[in-house]
């Protein structure tokens, strides 16, 4: 062994977790060289005097906090509450403008919907197939834009993002359908203007993490967020779910040289972890 | 208590995660003092350390769901630890989190007190203000390798880097902290 590979493992010889065999071959080299000799001595002392330091411990009002917090999940548990985090975002306010259009684009929709219905009704005979399968992807599309009407309408009400944040969190605290609510929280994560809104939309999610389209939202979004706090944000949760999908996404920030350079560096360290 | 006691960490986590929530008490008994410390040196500051390991625990509750089946739940633990860290700090300063190791750390320069223990003489406090020399990512592997839980392989899982390149960097730090530890020693007056 030399003196590289040597002192490469000294910490661990010093620590007594070295396996028996490199141990032998370091101590082996350390009997034969003076300077590694002298190495092994000072980190020894080094590491003898940090070890020494006196611990310290935390105060009593840690425990009872967390102890507190672990009571509170526990209550809400029982009275089938989910638990929302500190800070939940709430969907957001689009110009009526755009409220607008997207009431139009429904109403469009709806119409092409009825329409078709009535025309595979009037058929005689089984309804053509691929008729009936274009109509359940319009009543699908009508739906979701159905949903956004209503969700853009709402938001005209709402004030500040503050507000926003704050309805979101009471109403995650209402015993409401779970898709409800992550269509409120994904809504906010597409739509809000908020990067504070959109970043604690992205936490508020972690608890749906389980979600294909939880998932497939944050993936899908990840290109398209301004912010880099919130893209680093929606790194983190893709990283820590594991979602392989979004390798292709962390590919493609890591090497993208208009990213923010905190963004590159996050997304070619969550490729790693993928 | 009827509740059986699971034999490791990561079975108690898994109880978590399933709703077992008095689980999480006995993983923070478990736990919290030896994440306090290291935090402490870490940060130089026991009301920081304090509010990270809270943040830590809590969010351990609240993302109990995302907690997975494989890997080491003390390396997820000190994972979890650097990531409120950041945040902490990124809250507090509205100053973008450069990386986690700056995060973590104060300006030892800046520190109040660095040089009356400087001038101490004692080998404690000379020792504490060669910690606070160090770079901050240098102290927060050295740091990391010294808790006994933690394997190389988990500092690496930690710091998100090969086990091997841990090893090299902690020794690298120790290193570095010696130097600055025996110059120390070789200033201080008689």
């Amino acid at each position: 062994m030399n003196c590289a590979r040597t002192r490469e493992h000294l910490l661990e010889l010093i620590d007594g977790r070295l396996a028996t065999e490199t141990a032998a071959e370091v101590r082996k080299h350390l009997g034969e060289c003076q300077a590694c000799r002298n190495e092994f001595e000072t980190l020894s002392r080094t590491l003898h005097a940090l070890d020494s330091l006196p611990e310290v411990g935390p105060s009593g009002q840690l425990r009872a906090n967390v102890m507190a917090s672990i009571e509170a999940e526990k209550r809400a548990l029982r009275a089938g509450k989910w638990q929302p985090a500190p800070r939940l975002p709430r969907p957001i306010r689009l110009p009526w403008r755009i409220g607008l259009q997207a009431l139009a684009a429904c109403v469009l929709l709806a119409f092409g919907y009825l329409a078709g219905s009535h025309r595979v009704s009037t058929q005689a005979g089984p309804a053509n197939d691929a008729t009936a399968l274009q109509l359940a992807d319009l009543k699908s599309r009508m739906d979701s834009m159905g949903q956004l009407v209503g969700y853009t309408l709402l938001q005209q009400q709402k004030g500040s993002a503050n507000d926003r944040l704050e309805g979101v969190l009471t109403s995650a605290t209402l015993q409401r359908p779970v898709g409800n609510v992550i269509d409120d929280l994904v809504s906010t994560l597409v739509l809000d203007p908020s990067a504070n809104c959109r970043l604690n939309a992205v936490e508020a999610l972690y608890a749906h993490a389980d979600s294909e389209v939880v998932r497939t939202a944050i993936r899908v979004s990840l290109p398209r967020e301004q912010s880099p706090l919130v893209q680093l944000a929606m790194i983190d949760f893709l990283a820590a779910v594991r979602d392989r999908d979004a390798a292709p996404a962390f590919q493609k920030l890591s090497t993208n040289a208009l990213a923010d350079p905190s963004v590159r560096v996050a997304a070619g360290r969550a490729l790693t972890q993928l | 208590m009827d509740r059986p006691t699971p034999d490791s960490d990561h079975e108690l986590m898994l109880s978590v995660r399933e709703g077992d929530l008095d689980a999480l008490g006995e993983l923070f008994e478990r736990h919290h003092g030896h994440l306090f410390g290291y935090l402490v040196r870490m940060t130089g500051e026991r009301s920081s350390a304090e509010d990270i390991v809270q943040t830590v625990f809590q969010r351990m509750l609240k993302y109990r769901h995302t907690y997975r089946d494989e890997g080491s739940f003390t390396a997820w633990m000190y994972h979890l630890s650097r990531k409120c860290a950041a945040d902490l700090r990124r809250k507090s300063a509205s100053l973008p989190a450069d990386g986690d190791p700056e995060v973590l750390s104060r300006q030892p320069d800046d520190t109040p007190g660095a040089d009356e223990r400087a001038a101490a003489s004692d080998d404690r406090a000379l020792l504490r203000t060669a910690l606070d020399r160090l770079d901050p990512a240098d102290r927060e592997v050295l740091l990391l390798s010294r808790i006994r839980e933690l394997s190389f392989a988990e500092v690496a899982e930690v710091l998100e880097c090969s086990a091997g390149a841990a090893r090299v960097r902690a020794h690298r730090a120790l290193g570095e902290l010696r130097d600055h530890f025996f110059k120390l020693q070789k200033e201080a007056p008689p």
